[in-house]
């Protein structure tokens, strides 16, 4: 029989697009039940609100109006307390009792600060929510002093923003390198030197010790080596999934929710999504989370459809980053971090470029782009190196080609047949829909 | 639909396509800017043009977290520029690699078939590029193989 009364807990990327999908599938049928602790918003845009490039109300993902047309029922502002699987019922943080035939977890992940004393003082921020959005705004000036803390892919989405608010920025770091989860060393460095070059501090293998306060500047002492004044301090170290509330549960967690190829917990008629789940990677076929927005959006697609009755089965997720430092653009796809793996790599250090190619066999199985964001010879093999991956298309005589010419793609991928193998794929089975409202909800 | 056929044997390499597009798109004749990108083969000897399928996933689009890839009354694939915020997720999506990034805009931009009346297929001397009924296809894929055999045993550019 098919479940009516639909359970969506967390309103960010996959709980949105499993919302969609949903009614995409059913016209408005079903009943559906949004938990979310805040309103819906992107946060893969706050970079943009920051910098003053959106105003604030473009971070908003569906308004109340669009809720209501979805014919969706909100509890906004609530948490998930607790999950009574036997039940099939939700416990809200206000006692709020809610029961469902099937429900999405899709509780996100949070920020946390490194664990040092001071960390939580006046001036130390996180940039992950909308609030913590709007008190960075609050706090930098032009000629400000923001010390970045963490070098990963989230404290780069916002070092264009920052330096474009007129901000003086240092970055530390306490692995030896930056981006140590995005792209390799020789990346790493070649992105390093690019960011010296426009008058961006870095410092790498330091750890912070303690955050102090210094006549109304934070002071940051490190292990080894000098002070640093900072007007404002970002943190960006890290973030963690929102998992303890299901601790009880009897939901199987490892790193993350573990789920199927349907996106089902170990209770089936539970699914989980987006940052909190550990589903099948796509490229190496085992467990993982990838903690990235385009698994959320899939993930929601997914489930939605399964709520709605459909048998979808999930390829799996493709591991993938962009990000843009003043107009350099770095892009990592798939496995390119896997140890001993056959890899070919290319340095033209006169246009700021590289590449890292990542094989098993004749397959590309990962891959490092970096490039001005200005030339077309790097925005031109971006997509297509994802093309690559995601088919696993097999190289042939290719292969060898690449490893001459690891800068000529697009011959290899148009030759191998790559958009053949792309054509039929689709991750629901059908083709997708514009974002507008589906026109069949009933209103 | 009506799609864009292309048919690289007839394909001279003559770029008038990239002007088309890019003056239609942009403005201005700047085949930098260009949708529809035509590359050599065989030593540059012989020419393919490539551009956006209009594929069924619409990877861009269901990529965007704002919404802002949205589809036209021709069946294309859109970049809505007040809703883009330049993100560039669309661009890693795509596995095409048919979606780009406009770095003095700021925005993402992409083939959208001009509206019904695409203007590489109208400015195109020999119709290699047809705008035609038909069923969206790997074009390119034959030609691309045979034209490469001879780099391929030479193993040069």
């Amino acid at each position: 029989m098919m479940a009516a009364r639909h359970l969506i807990i967390g309103a960010g990327t996959a709980g949105l697009n499993c919302i969609r999908t949903i009614r995409e599938e059913d016209g408005g049928a079903s009943e559906i039940t949004l938990v979310a602790a805040e309103r819906p918003y992107s946060r893969m845009v706050l970079p943009y609100y920051l910098d003053r490039s959106i105003a604030e109300s473009h971070v908003f993902t569906a308004t109340a109006a669009t809720l209501a047309t979805w014919k969706v029922k909100t509890h906004i502002g609530r948490k998930a307390a607790s999950l009574n699987p036997q039940a099939n019922a939700l416990t809200l943080d206000d006692g709020t009792t809610l029961e469902y035939d099937d429900c999405l977890i899709a509780t996100g992940s949070r920020a946390v600060k490194a664990p040092v004393p001071g960390a939580d003082s006046p001036g130390v921020h996180s940039f992950w929510t909308l609030d913590q959005a709007r008190a960075v705004i609050a706090g930098i000036a032009p000629g400000s002093h923001v010390v970045m803390v963490g070098a990963g892919f989230i404290a780069f989405t916002i070092l264009n923003s920052i330096l474009s608010l007129g901000a003086r920025l240092t970055i530390v770091e306490i692995a030896p390198r930056i981006l140590p989860r995005m792209v390799d060393d020789k990346g790493a460095a070649l992105v390093e030197a690019w960011l010296k070059k426009h008058g961006v501090k870095i410092l790498t293998g330091v750890a912070l010790a303690k955050i102090g306060d210094a006549r109304g500047k934070r002071r940051l002492q490190f292990k080894k080596g000098g002070d640093l004044l900072a007007d404002l301090v970002i943190m960006a170290t890290g973030i963690k999934p929102n998992l303890e509330w299901l601790q009880g549960s009897g939901i199987r967690i490892n790193q993350g929710i573990l789920v199927d190829d349907h996106l089902r917990s170990s209770v089936p008629n539970v699914y989980a999504a987006g940052d909190v789940a550990e589903g099948k990677d796509g490229v190496t076929g085992a467990p993982a989370v990838h903690a990235i927005e385009p698994t959320a959006m899939e993930h929601g697609r997914v489930i939605g459809a399964n709520m709605a009755g459909r048998d979808v089965a999930y390829r799996g997720s493709l591991n993938m980053n962009i990000v843009e430092v003043c107009g350099l653009d770095i892009a990592s796809f798939g496995a390119w971090d896997a140890s001993g793996a056959e890899a070919f790599t290319a340095l033209r250090p006169e246009r700021s470029a590289y590449r890292m190619l990542c094989w098993t066999g004749d397959r590309l199985t990962g891959a490092i782009i970096i490039g001005q964001a200005g030339d077309v010879w790097t925005t031109n093999d971006v997509g297509m190196l994802k093309g690559l991956v995601q088919t696993g298309v097999r190289l042939g005589a290719w292969k060898e080609h690449l490893r001459r010419n690891p800068f000529d793609v697009k011959p290899a991928f148009i030759a191998s047949r790559t958009t053949a193998t792309l054509l039929p794929q689709t991750v629901l089975g059908r083709s997708s829909r514009a974002p507008e409202l589906p026109t069949t909800v009933t209103r | 639909m009506k799609v864009l056929k292309i048919v690289p044997e007839k394909c001279t390499g003559c770029l008038r396509c990239e002007l088309a597009c890019s003056y239609v798109q942009t403005g201005a004749f700047q085949p930098a800017k260009s949708v529809i990108r035509v590359s050599p083969y065989e030593g540059h000897t012989s020419y393919a043009p490539y551009t956006c399928t209009q594929c069924a996933e619409g990877w861009c689009m269901t990529a965007c977290p704002v919404g802002a890839i949205t589809i036209t009354p021709a069946g294309a694939k859109d970049v809505v520029d007040d809703r883009c915020v330049g993100c560039k997720l669309c661009t890693i999506a795509c596995p095409y690699g048919t979606i780009f990034y406009d770095h003095d805009t700021r925005k993402a931009f992409k083939c959208d078939l001009c509206g019904g009346a695409p203007a590489c297929a109208e400015a195109c001397p020999t119709a290699a590029i047809v705008y035609a009924e038909a069923e969206t296809r790997d074009w390119l894929a034959d030609f691309a193989v045979e034209r490469s055999a001879r780099l391929l045993a030479i193993g040069g550019r």
